[in-house]
């Protein structure tokens, strides 16, 4: 079948070394920023405190797309080096937010985030 | 890195060549109703029709971009699925009102993320994204949501916290996020026709640096005999000959008694193997281990940091505030003092269509004897 054979080509944007439209790389930075917005939004708008942690994740995801891109329209890895830096970050930030998390938890049993208003004592 | 002629910025914005302002402009207010409508609030929230008018928008956006660009410009058709997938599940992470649910459409996004990567070549940090995020990290999550969940009591097993049936100030956020994506496309557009193609690529000069790799393919391609070896006359650097100036690849082979002369093998030659190229995860290798040895060591210490950190923070005693002990208090002692055959407490056999009406009528008095209590030991 056609399709079949055709597969592992289309998958893998027509190989490394071939050059990519600079429209091609709008299209992927396009999702990236709407990816970005929508994690800024989440974390703006929802109060519970570890979906606002996961909003972060996602706007790293963002960026992480937007790195990719970049790497591919240039031919080169630095951009993919650095989304394992990218990921690093967050699964440090991700053990120390959840830490913390748990501790506020645990002092005033809610996530709410605006029941930490007053930041004293 | 070389030096490119970069042309002079033109005095307007470049956004025309890519799509058109009225059409994304359109497309960014239509998807901001979307999503503004997605979010959860309070009385009427129409998340379905919000989720409908946001997808709309992105396609209406996505034809505008696919019809400026032209048949040359236009991305593989996995890319419209998994950018669907991907903000789909992201715009259900966010209006999801449940924690546990929001973080398994955060999983889905990741995983569309990672189709993303396959499309942009990038195989090693698709396959690295799940392990670490889809594998790892979310899992972190949900043990903590489920650690840190409100105890819940007979009669709200199923009732949603306050702080997770309503957002915060959706408008102003919406409208912001927004503002920001018509500014970020807007000026990406410009930057990305700028952007200056590259005429060669850098990685391909490093399978020069693998030369028992080379010697393999070539062999086992048959194009290099018993006696011979691959290597460099005296004066080359390096055993790739002509790599980047358009002329067809050489590699030198070094053959005689004391290997003192030299012929070279083409890769116009039609058993040249097909697979003597550098790999992605070769490529990201070398960039990772050669050019930034010292963000490694950053990031080792940064993990191991926040390893430390983890641990002290989770081993600290905290004191519960005023407040949220006297809830405990409350809680402990309504369930002391209901005995077990109550109308609170779920009975163990029976079928549930009476229990909802039970509870909705027992829970006032039940948590009235609960609070004199307290008072009486205050």
């Amino acid at each position: 079948m056609n399709l079949l054979s055709t597969l592992p080509s289309t998958l893998a944007q027509a190989g490394f070394p071939a050059p990519m439209e600079p429209a091609t790389l709008y299209h992927y930075l396009v999702v990236s920023a709407l990816m970005f917005c929508i994690g800024l939004i989440g974390f703006l708008t929802r109060r519970n405190l570890i979906i606002m942690f996961l909003c972060t994740e996602l706007m790293f995801q963002a960026a992480g797309i937007a790195l990719i891109a970049f790497s591919r329209f240039h031919l080169n890895h630095t951009g993919e080096t650095f989304v394992i830096f990218v990921l690093t970050i967050a699964a440090a930030e991700a053990a120390m937010a959840l830490a913390l998390v748990v501790l506020l938890f645990r002092r005033k049993e809610t996530l709410d985030a605006s029941s930490w208003m007053q930041m004293k004592g | 890195m070389r030096p490119t002629p970069t042309p002079p910025p033109p005095a307007e914005l470049l956004l025309d060549g890519l799509i058109s302002p009225i059409l994304l402009y359109g497309g960014c207010i239509l998807g901001a109703l979307g999503v503004l409508l997605a979010l959860p609030k309070r009385g009427l929230s129409p998340q379905i029709i919000g989720a409908l008018v946001a997808a709309l928008a992105f396609g209406v956006v996505l034809v505008g971009m696919g019809v400026k660009a032209g048949r040359l410009g236009l991305p593989n058709f996995n890319f419209y699925l998994f950018a669907t997938i991907a903000l789909g599940s992201a715009l259900r992470v966010i209006s999801h009102p449940r924690p546990v649910y929001a973080a398994l459409y955060f999983i889905l996004t990741i995983l569309a993320s990672a189709g993303l990567y396959v499309l942009l070549s990038a195989e090693f940090m698709a396959f690295a994204l799940i392990i670490v995020y889809a594998g790892a990290i979310l899992i972190t999550y949900l043990f903590v949501i489920m650690l840190a969940t409100e105890t819940p009591t007979a009669d709200q097993v199923e009732a949603l916290s306050e702080y997770d049936r309503y957002s915060r100030e959706p408008v102003v956020a919406t409208v912001l996020g927004f503002m920001l994506v018509a500014a970020l496309t807007t000026l990406m557009a410009t930057g990305v026709s700028q952007l200056t193609r590259p005429t060669e690529t850098a990685v391909a000069r490093d399978i020069n640096q693998l030369p028992g790799r080379v010697d393999a393919a070539l062999r086992s391609a048959g194009l290099l005999h018993a006696d011979e070896s691959i290597g460099a006359p005296a004066g080359q650097e390096s055993i790739f000959l002509a790599a980047n100036d358009g002329l067809p690849e050489h590699v030198s082979i070094a053959y005689g008694n004391d290997k003192s002369q030299f012929r070279t093998i083409s890769s116009d030659d039609p058993k040249w193997p097909s697979d003597l190229k550098l790999s992605n995860i070769e490529g990201v290798g070398f960039t990772l281990l050669r050019d930034h040895p010292g963000s490694i060591e950053v990031a080792g210490v940064i993990l191991l940091m926040a390893m430390l950190g983890a641990v002290v923070l989770a081993q600290k005693k905290v004191e519960l505030d005023e407040k949220a002990k006297l809830a405990a208090q409350n809680r402990s002692l309504a369930a002391e003092f209901l005995p077990q055959n109550s109308p609170l407490m779920p009975p163990p056999h029976d079928g549930s269509p009476n229990l909802r009406e039970a509870d909705v009528h027992g829970a006032p008095s039940g948590f009235a004897v609960a609070s004199n209590k307290v008072g009486g030991a205050a």
